[in-house]
């Protein structure tokens, strides 16, 4: 693996102004990941994990410090150079899926390409090879409603990669699955990164977290430990 | 650079996902258009048939009628006499044709039978071309035999019938009024027309009308020159004569042109107030649309943020929205147009009048709906576009 950083944080700190309040969610926190990662970001509620995910994907921009996503500076990029780089840069996956309910498995992948630009004939090729690489091959056309939680999650995960990004943010990715179901997703990450897909993944769940390579925990939005576990 | 058919089907399938509520908020644009295009098409179809009526009337671009009384709404005293009319055909330059009419009741018998015609009227000579009815058996009396006062009468098809049956009348003597008059010829057949039938109509010279009808009193007079640019200098000297023949203006006169005109202002003034009345519905349409457009954006708050996560410019999500409060307007002009040709094209048939597509109305019908899609979209879509993600996705409907 190389050893560009594919990810560099230098003491971001993001305040939330509630009414009169300010909330301190990050407090200069520090990170550098480098491809072919596979990070598990753990903390309490309130630590600042989401915070800290909608700054890694473009959602969202640091109050003060760098963030530098393949050595592009994302403070400094407007609304819709961000939305590039979410397109481009960034696969998402989320805790409740977050599948459009209206469209097929496939064009759920599709989407990302859709907005990259690519023409039917292409996305659609594209699309079916990420739907056979996560096993689901043969639902290409079911909507959510009827695929399974485990399912779904794939077709989330199929979707994150489309356009090849640099890395894929995972929010909680086994939260709404059972174990089994949860097993498989983790299973398929793992598979993901050995192909070199860069990962972060934020959880609650000491077990999954020992499934990656790396584990940050935070705390009142500071790093509070940072080890390589594998 | 996405592709802008991107947004368009993507703001299809939307519609599509939602069949029910999309048919709903379309209702309002295609009561309104549907309304517009049967009222204008009907209007437009009234024109053409009325226009029609007056053409086949005998007015001509170079006519003028001349009328007894002073214009207004009133019964006219008639003032018009035949000596008007032969002062006039003496006297007006460019002069083509001059047919007054002297309206009477006819009593006519033949044998045993008894009939009345509906119309019994003294003409001149110059009725078939001034009306362009030509007598199409024996033929129509003469400017001769108007002026020697002969009893001759030409008759229409409806009295044939009555009369004769199956004989021809041409030749034959018949009693009108108890006076003796030989039947030289049988009118063209001109059908109805605004319900008279025109064709139970009985014509002597106008010669007569005093002694036969009992009345020398002009309905009306019928005038053509010979060309259309010598209407006006016409009808100046026609007042003239009249004027000093009369020391009063106890009579007043119109073309074609004033007749069109007249005709023409009433139906614009009531497509002006139809069309007035659909661009209320098109707006309160408009409304409903931004209404359900605004509950779509909240409602799919979850989705703009899907599809802001995975890459959608504000200006994608704008486009989306747009688009199918767009697609939801010109969906509803377009069937409303269908629904309004084939309702306008129904009423008209039924009333036995031309059905007449107005393409007019058409156009600006689809052009207006665009407008208020764009328009009530707007707001709706830069709600959805300047969603911030991260609410957007918290978001729980």
């Amino acid at each position: 693996m190389s050893n560009k950083p594919v990810v560099s944080i230098v003491d971001v700190k993001r305040i939330y102004q509630m009414g009169t309040v300010e909330v301190q969610a990050l407090r200069g926190v520090n990170l550098q990941i480098t491809k072919g990662e596979f990070i598990s970001i753990m903390g309490p509620s309130g630590c600042g994990k989401s915070t800290l995910m909608h700054i890694l994907g473009c959602l969202d921009r640091p109050t003060s410090g760098l963030v530098q996503i393949d050595e592009v500076d994302i403070s400094k990029l407007d609304d819709n150079e961000l939305a590039k780089i979410r397109n481009k840069k960034v696969g998402f996956v989320f805790q409740t899926f977050n599948l459009l309910p209206k469209l097929s498995a496939i064009e759920n992948v599709e989407l990302p390409l859709i907005y990259a630009g690519i023409k039917f004939d292409e996305r659609r090729a594209r699309a079916t090879e990420l739907l056979a690489m996560v096993g689901l091959a043969e639902r290409a056309n079911h909507r959510p409603s009827e695929l399974s939680g485990g399912q779904s999650q794939r077709v989330a995960i199929a979707r994150s990669l489309a356009n090849n990004p640099s890395l894929v943010l995972a929010d909680e990715p086994t939260g709404n699955l059972d174990s089994k179901s949860g097993a498989e997703i983790i299973h398929l990450f793992k598979q993901l990164n050995d192909r070199g897909v860069t990962l972060i993944m934020v959880t609650h769940d000491q077990e999954i977290g020992n499934q990656s390579k790396r584990l940050v925990r935070l705390k009142d939005g500071l790093i509070v430990s940072d080890d390589k576990i594998r | 650079m996405i592709n802008t058919l991107e947004p368009l089907n993507i703001a299809f399938k939307s519609l599509a996902g939602n069949k029910l509520r999309s048919l709903l908020t379309t209702m309002g644009v295609i009561i309104g258009v549907a309304a517009v295009i049967t009222l204008v098409s009907m209007g437009e179809g009234a024109k053409s048939y009325i226009m029609n009526q007056v053409g086949s009337w005998g007015m001509g671009s170079n006519s003028i009628t001349v009328q007894p009384g002073s214009g207004d709404a009133t019964v006219p005293e008639l003032t018009l006499t035949l000596s008007d009319a032969t002062a006039l055909r003496q006297k007006v330059n460019n002069l083509q044709y001059l047919m007054p009419e002297f309206v009477g009741r006819g009593e006519m018998v033949f044998g045993k039978k008894k009939y009345q015609p509906s119309f019994t009227m003294g003409v001149s000579a110059d009725y078939p071309f001034a009306y362009k009815q030509a007598a199409v058996e024996g033929r129509f009396f003469s400017a001769a035999d108007e002026a020697g006062r002969k009893h001759l009468v030409v008759i229409g098809k409806t009295i044939v019938k009555n009369l004769f049956g199956n004989y021809s009348p041409v030749g034959e003597t018949i009693k009108l009024n108890g006076s003796g008059f030989i039947v030289i010829g049988v009118l063209e057949e001109k059908g109805t027309m605004l319900s008279y039938d025109m064709d139970d109509m009985a014509l002597i010279p106008s010669t007569l009308s005093e002694s036969v009808l009992k009345t020398n009193k002009i309905w009306e007079m019928f005038i053509t020159v010979n060309n259309e640019t010598q209407v006006p200098q016409a009808m100046a000297e026609i007042r003239q004569i009249l004027l000093e023949r009369h020391k009063k203006e106890d009579f007043h006169m119109h073309n074609q042109q004033g007749l069109i005109d007249i005709i023409n202002n009433i139906l614009n003034a009531l497509t002006g107030i139809v069309s007035a009345i659909a661009a209320i519905s098109l707006l309160v349409g408009g409304i409903g649309i931004m209404n359900i457009m605004l509950v779509a954006v909240t409602e799919r708050t979850r989705e703009i943020g899907i599809r802001k996560a995975i890459g959608a410019k504000q200006f994608d999500i704008f486009l989306q929205f747009v688009f199918e409060s767009v697609l939801i307007t010109m969906t509803g002009a377009i069937v409303g147009i269908i629904i309004g040709t084939l309702a306008a094209w129904g009423i008209m048939t039924a009333l036995k009048m031309p059905a007449v597509i107005a393409w007019g109305a058409v156009y600006i019908a689809c052009f207006v709906a665009f407008l208020v899609g764009t328009f009530f979209g707007v707001y709706p879509a830069m709600q959805a576009a300047r969603m911030n993600p991260v609410d957007a996705l918290r978001f729980e409907a």
